[in-house]
């Protein structure tokens, strides 16, 4: 167990937990945008940056990604930490002004409106949809591309639509606009960062709805090692 | 503060004051910036540093990525004469934010000198914002490294792969290692790292594995299908399908040459095949590598060549790459190798590695202390050897081989006599029994740096053994190169060479060991790839790059100098290993390839140090 201080309080934690974990079962709430307790942290959005006192280390960090330390001394809202997660705030929301997720974050730290303009792209780069599709899905059909010497396209995520199962996870995870799944009876149509695919969807062998996209079932059916036959029915229909 | 003879750099290495002759106004820099005249616009140098800074900006963090665009974007407002007031505070507030809140090192470490400018230099900026007029743009040198690609001989873009690897795009890896490095299976197994030598992670801590890491594209990628390059197709000979001649038959074949390849031994590899043994370097890694460079230029293996039989075939360039494959005199006064037991060290490794059988004596005494001893040493305990001893004649400080093989070999049971040195051989008829050994002392450095070895009178000491395997190292073999060929030859033994590569006859090239002696694999590999570069040069006929100032840049980039604060303590991930208890009696790889998970979890403590300088005139 790991002693730690974290708004005052006195804490005990086991080794290698996230001050985010450790925060939140202290009850103190820390605000975060690209962190769900299911997948990898990847420290993208900035938002949960707390303030530390730790020797030789870094006096900001990011809440989700950084493990405790004995006597670490954390605040989690302490003024530079504020002013920092302003302003990264803030740049999400001129990247991305149609996120409700994101206004109402940034209403809360008065940055309703940006002080600068950025070119909306709505994808903010968070890769909740990346590690959704690769570690809950087990598709990995989406990645991010990045920029580096000689590498000068603009950073984005890219999909490989013939590993796309149309599961729609990522649609769900995504917390701005920039993801989109649509049904329209036979087809489902998936938006990802405005690259576009249709997707056939599978009629239940009883009723004649549509229920799923044929390629999840087909997905399912093979990593489940049940066959096909078994996913004839929709949820409804199924004994 | 008058802004001409201003500094805030931070760095171990001092910016330069002059470039070629030519006098400079201004460096900015990671560590900070240098101003020596007041005869340019300071907004003007941080908007041209920023555009670049912007550029590398990754994209893994939106305050990294939006932060250097919006300061960029906000500089270049500024500079066209439309900025305002306002602009210069939003900026602090920007580059503020970035440099306490991105997540590597990149960008928070980048942002310094504009954070410098904006807060000590703000009249500078105030001005600009204050005039509707433009700032005229100044002429700037641009130049981009990192710590470890300059380490590196082959200067291979590590922060650029291991990005890649970190989101699973190992195809992509792939194609940036193979840029600069025809061999990413053998080096992600083999190489001997210099760039982890200078990784900045290991100020932090322990550098990043970046040999591991590399490693994982060449297991896990799908290598692209090469289009034949269109080009001359004028012939080039490459003599040695070793590293170097790999490198420079591959990089002259991409660029569309007609590139055949000799070798005595029937399969390419050179030392990586016939020194290296299969459980740190499968054959079959060997035989990935070379495939795709195969499919670009016709082999000849399995015959041994001379110089003249070659010129003779109508190459318009020949590049040899023979290597170092002869093996030093033990310096044993009876050495004698018609008795049974007693072999070079290389040769017996050759042997294995041809997947011959040569006999293994139960007691085995290898001579030496770089990697080859280690590996016959490792290998003979593998075949069946009781046991295996080291005699090394200097202690383990000065010890050539790599620290992570000693300590392989050592727990897999290997001894090590330090300060000894092998000096008679005892034999009953032609069978040995064991050897004489002579106690040494360090006295002072050599040539070399290291501290001579001075035998101890009268120490003498006996050590049973069946088998006596000197590794003490090799020279390259030029027997094959004829007086009538004119190519000199240094004291030393190896082929003499202008900065080119260039032998002392017109348009025979040569590089790697059979030039500098027995080196690493990713030096051959540089050497190959400079060669390439050199006979397209040669056979073009266009001058040789001239980049006076690459030193001085190449010293500032590599500088490891850090602002601290802005990375967290790690440890390294350690690719699983076959365990020790099972791997005597056969030669399988020891090494794991990373999980695609524990890739990526060691990819990210890289803390992408691209740096970026920026000198005005």
């Amino acid at each position: 167990m790991v002693k730690i201080v974290i708004d005052d309080k006195h804490i005990e934690v086991p080794e290698g937990t996230t001050i985010l974990k450790a925060a939140v079962d202290a009850g103190i709430t820390i605000p975060t945008l690209c962190f769900n307790e299911e997948l990898t942290p990847a420290g993208a959005c900035r938002v949960c940056v707390v303030e530390v006192a730790s020797e030789g280390e870094p006096d900001l960090v990011t809440a989700c990604d950084t493990p405790v330390r004995e006597g670490m001394v954390i605040a989690t809202a302490g003024p530079a930490a504020e002013r920092l997660r302003r302003t990264s705030i803030e740049m999400l929301l001129a990247q991305s002004p149609h996120s409700s997720r994101i206004s109402t974050l940034a209403a809360r730290y008065g940055a309703e409106k940006p002080d600068f303009d950025l070119e909306a792209k709505e994808c903010i780069l968070c890769r909740l949809c990346v590690r959704t599709c690769r570690e809950a899905t087990g598709v990995e059909a989406i990645s991010l591309v990045t920029r580096g010497p000689g590498r000068t396209e603009p950073a984005h995520v890219e999909v490989d639509w013939d590993k796309c199962i149309a599961c729609a996870s990522c649609a769900y995870i995504c917390p701005t606009e920039a993801i989109t799944a649509e049904d329209t009876g036979d087809l489902r149509v998936i938006t990802i960062a405005g690259n576009r695919n249709e997707f056939k969807m599978k009629r239940c062998g009883a009723c004649g709805a549509y229920f799923a996209p044929e390629k999840q079932i087909e997905f399912m059916a093979e990593k489940s090692g049940l066959g096909m036959e078994k996913f004839e029915l929709c949820m409804d229909c199924r004994p | 503060m008058k802004t001409k003879e201003y500094t805030s750099w931070r760095g171990l290495t001092a910016p330069p004051r002059e470039l070629g002759g030519k006098p400079i106004k201004a460096v900015i820099g990671w560590k900070g910036i240098d101003i020596l005249s007041d005869q340019f616009s300071v907004a003007d140098l941080c908007r041209a540093y920023m555009q670049e800074v912007a550029a590398l900006a990754c994209g893994e963090c939106s305050v990294g990525y939006n932060g250097t665009r919006l300061v960029a974007g906000m500089l270049e407002k500024l500079c066209r004469g439309q900025g305002t007031a306002l602009d210069f505070i939003y900026m602090k507030a920007l580059a503020g934010t970035v440099r306490f809140n991105s997540k590597c090192d990149f960008c928070a470490q980048s942002i310094q000198p504009v954070l410098d400018a904006l807060q000590d230099l703000e009249m500078e900026f105030t001005k600009v914002a204050a005039s509707p007029n433009p700032v005229t743009a100044g002429q700037y040198d641009v130049r981009i490294g990192a710590p470890c690609t300059l380490a590196c001989p082959a200067r291979q873009d590590v922060p650029g792969y291991i990005e890649l690897i970190r989101n699973h795009r190992y195809d992509q890896a792939l194609d940036i290692i193979k840029k600069t490095n025809c061999l990413p299976g053998i080096t992600g197994r083999t190489c001997v790292a210099f760039c982890e030598q200078n990784c900045v992670r290991g100020e932090v801590d322990e550098p990043v594995s970046i040999r591991a890491l590399k490693r994982v594209p060449a297991d896990y990628a799908t290598p692209a299908k090469k289009e034949p390059a269109a080009g001359s197709g004028r012939k080039v000979a490459v003599i040695g399908a070793g590293p170097a001649g790999l490198a420079c038959a591959s990089g002259l074949s991409d660029r569309g040459y007609d590139v055949t390849v000799y070798d005595e031994q029937p399969s390419a590899g050179g030392m990586t095949f016939a020194g290296i043994p299969p459980y740190r370097l499968p054959r079959q890694v060997i035989e990935a590598d070379t495939t795709s460079i195969k499919a670009g230029a016709s082999f000849k293996t399995g015959k041994r060549v001379s110089l003249s039989e070659v010129e003779k075939a109508g190459f318009e360039a020949v590049f040899i790459a023979t290597g170092a494959h002869q093996s030093r005199p033990p310096g044993i006064d009876n050495w004698n190798e018609a008795y049974t037991g007693l072999m070079q060290g290389v040769k017996f490794l050759a042997a294995v590695n041809r997947g011959e059988k040569p006999r293994v004596g139960r007691k085995v005494i290898v001579v030496g202390g770089g990697n080859t001893a280690i590996d016959c040493a490792r290998t003979a305990i593998r075949l069946g050897a009781d046991e295996a001893t080291i005699v090394y004649r200097r202690s383990r400080s000065e010890m050539p081989a790599r620290d992570d093989e000693v300590a392989a070999a050592e727990a897999e049971g290997v001894k090590i006599i330090f300060l000894a040195l092998p000096s008679r051989i005892i034999n009953e008829g032609n069978r040995v029994t064991g050897v004489e050994c002579i106690r040494m002392e360090l006295g002072e450095p050599d040539e070399s740096g290291r501290r001579r070895p001075v035998p101890v009178k009268g120490s003498e000491f006996m050590i049973g053994a069946d088998m006596v395997l000197p590794a003490i190292g090799e020279v390259p073999d030029t027997t094959f190169i004829g007086r009538a060929d004119g190519v000199e030859l240094t004291s030393w033994g190896t082929i003499k060479t202008d900065d080119a590569m260039a032998t002392s006859r017109r348009g025979v090239f040569a590089g790697g060991d059979c030039v500098s002696g027995p080196a690493s694999i990713v030096e051959a590999i540089a050497a190959g790839n400079r060669a390439a570069e050199s006979i397209d040069r040669f056979l073009g006929a266009r001058p040789a790059k001239d980049d006076p100032d690459a030193q001085v840049y190449r010293e500032l980039l590599m500088d490891k100098a850090r602002y601290e604060k802005t990375a967290l303590r790690t440890s390294r991930v350690h690719p699983d290993e076959m365990p020790v208890d099972s791997r005597f009696g056969g030669l399988d790889e020891i090494e794991k390839v990373y999980t695609p998970a524990q890739a990526e979890l060691e990819a990210q403590r890289c803390l992408r140090c691209y740096r970026v300088v920026l000198t005005a005139f």
